[in-house]
């Protein structure tokens, strides 16, 4: 088992180095003067050329990826154009928001993930099967950042239940009840599509589970429908549920990054787009690696855990 | 040749037999088609142009006489401008899935076919999958700038990674039978196994995936257009549309709502398609479940 997850650890860290260049490229490969792209539009001439002599842009690529690579491990990660200080800062500053609000959405995508999937696959070809496949297709084709605007009209603007936007939410002096309030819209928003995919996938587990004969034996010796769902098949639904629910992290990110901006959340996501109309690129860059590492770090727990929960790997 | 004669054969019909008698598919189906005839057709049934505004009737409600879903902050006929915003809405998202799968095939044979190169091409594809679908298009998109060329070249390499792994996994295992030993030892070019012999046995999973991924692509293509980075206004694309009713959901919420509509709606069709299609070409999916289920007692 330790071998494996040394294995795991030393090609995440290729794949780590090898994010690392795409984002480092982005900026060279794209049209235009790259520190004219990095000073934008409104920096002197005189700046833009001194920038060029510092970054030696007439030096070989890799030589330059080189230099820039050990920046970074210095978590060096260069000026935002349109705030005047250090991106690592501004990245550091926003992270426990956008965690804060992935962490939220992860837990309402796999709680109620599991439950809808026991209350249609545990009662295949009921109505309430039938109601919720039907809510799951909806849930799962929903874009988030319409769905966040809706249910800000709705919740926000109409009914008036809860703040339109998500500033404020990292103040000192927030209460829990403040932030739990601030955070269902975006939670919600983000979970959206995951919770439907989860609950879908964990569904026809279910499904496959209830046609064994041990469920039959079960349900012979006079258990409830529901104790047979919630206890005696859980067990082996739960590593179908635990890939599916791994694999959802990623379009997590995605949809949290829509939810940020359409709810104002002061996090990563939220930056990113103010880098990108700002046309800030060491921000978009920063933005983009920092949310690239957390994603492949998580990825690489979830590995682990999986490696761990997994008697067969174990070894 | 090979490839075009694979798909019109009986096993198509067969597939689209399988989808007529699977109710949430054939939904899907129809509904597809009703958005290629508005795609080919927009300018007829649209009552107004993309950009006619009548700036008197400035963010009037759906049900005003003559605009039946209201207008837009210019004055703009928010049913006319769906309509003719169908077409940027499905290109921007069918031509990457149909374009990706053309880049992977080959990609992914000559993975599956040359060990040591398929070993750079994966290690290549993995370290694209270690980027969220939105973020690497964003990277990209940014990076390029905006546009709709660059929108398209973004979704491309988005989608290459998946397709990529599902092209050299077939293939992989195409490799293995005793029909391409034969072939080698005959002394067939490799050029003729792989891109004769091979491919039309690696294309329908790739085809299967392009179905399933459609929906993910078409919100991702519109949600990149949200952001200003890929269709710009004042083209009509449903993404743009919502980003800017965004800026008047206080005063006139149907702006963005309705567009946003159309697109789920666009979405729901593309999504009981796909599964219809994965469920009907791929039973093993469900059969893997509980493989792995029955694995772990």
């Amino acid at each position: 088992m330790i071998r494996l997850i040394i294995n795991r650890i030393f090609a995440t860290i290729l794949v780590l180095i090898g994010v690392s260049f795409v984002v480092f490229a982005a900026l060279h490969f794209s049209p235009g003067d790259v520190a004219r792209t990095i000073l934008g539009l409104g920096a002197t001439e005189e700046r833009v050329q001194a920038l060029r002599q510092e970054l030696g842009l007439d030096r070989p690529l890799l030589i330059q990826y080189w230099d820039w690579m050990m920046a970074l491990l210095r978590g060096d990660l260069g000026r935002s154009i349109s705030l005047g200080v250090p991106v690592s800062e501004v990245i550091f500053d926003k992270i426990w928001a956008s965690l804060l609000l992935m962490g939220a959405s992860f837990f309402l995508t796999v709680s109620f993930g599991l439950l809808f999937a026991a209350l249609s696959g545990g009662y295949h070809r009921s109505l309430m099967d039938r109601l919720i496949t039907l809510l799951m297709l909806l849930l799962a084709s929903l874009p988030p950042f319409w769905l966040g605007i809706v249910l800000l009209i709705i919740f926000g603007l109409k009914l008036r239940i809860f703040p339109i936007s998500g500033v404020g939410v990292m103040a000192d002096d927030a209460t829990l009840y403040v932030v739990a309030m601030h955070l269902i819209l975006p939670a919600v928003t983000t979970a959206a599509s995951s919770l439907a995919v989860v609950a879908r996938v964990t569904r026809s587990a279910f499904i496959d589970e209830i046609g064994e004969p041990y469920v039959q034996s079960a349900r012979a010796r006079g258990l409830s429908q529901r104790r047979i769902i919630s206890i005696e098949t859980m067990r082996n639904v739960l590593p179908s549920f635990v890939t599916i629910a791994g694999l959802q992290i990623g379009f997590l990110f995605s949809s949290a990054l829509f939810s940020e901006i359409v709810f104002n959340w002061p996090g990563i996501g939220l930056q990113l787009y103010l880098g990108i109309v700002q046309r800030d690129f060491p921000v978009v860059q920063g933005c983009v690696l920092a949310i690239a590492i957390v994603f492949v770090v998580g990825n690489l727990l979830a590995d682990i855990l999986s490696i761990a929960l997994d008697p067969r790997r174990r070894g | 040749m090979r490839l075009i004669s694979i798909l019109s054969n009986s096993k198509a019909y067969e597939l689209l037999r399988t989808l007529q008698r699977d109710k949430s598919a054939s939904t899907g189906l129809w509904l597809l088609i009703v958005f290629s005839i508005i795609v080919l057709f927009a300018p007829i049934i649209a009552p107004y142009g993309p950009n006619e505004a009548i700036p008197s009737l400035r963010l009037a409600p759906p049900g005003t006489p003559g605009h039946l879903l209201g207008l837009d902050h210019q004055g703009r006929d928010i049913l006319s401008r769906i309509i003719h915003g169908t077409r940027l809405t499905v290109i921007t998202a069918v031509t990457p899935v149909v374009i990706g799968a053309l880049v992977a095939l080959p990609l992914g044979l000559l993975a599956a076919w040359y060990e040591r190169l398929g070993v750079l091409i994966l290690r290549t594809m993995d370290v694209l999958f270690a980027f969220p679908m939105a973020l690497l298009a964003i990277l990209v998109t940014s990076s390029l700038g905006a546009g709709i060329i660059n929108l398209l070249i973004s979704l491309v390499i988005v989608l290459l990674p998946y397709y990529v792994r599902i092209v050299h996994q077939a293939a992989a295992s195409q490799k293995a039978l005793p029909y391409i030993e034969a072939l080698r030892v005959s002394g067939t070019p490799v050029r003729t196994i792989l891109f004769v012999e091979l491919l039309p046995n690696v294309a329908p999973a790739a085809i299967v995936y392009g179905a399933t991924v459609l929906g993910s692509i078409v919100v991702t293509a519109a949600g990149l257009s949200f952001l200003g980075l890929g269709v710009q206004p004042p083209l009509a694309e449903w993404g743009v549309m919502i980003s800017e009713g965004r800026n008047v959901i206080f005063i006139a919420p149907h702006v963005a709502a309705l567009p946003g509509a159309a697109l789920t709606l666009f979405v729901i069709a593309c999504n009981l398609l796909g599964d219809g299609i994965r469920d009907a070409l791929d039973p093993r999916a469900r059969a893997t479940l509980s493989y792995q289920a029955n694995l772990s007692k």
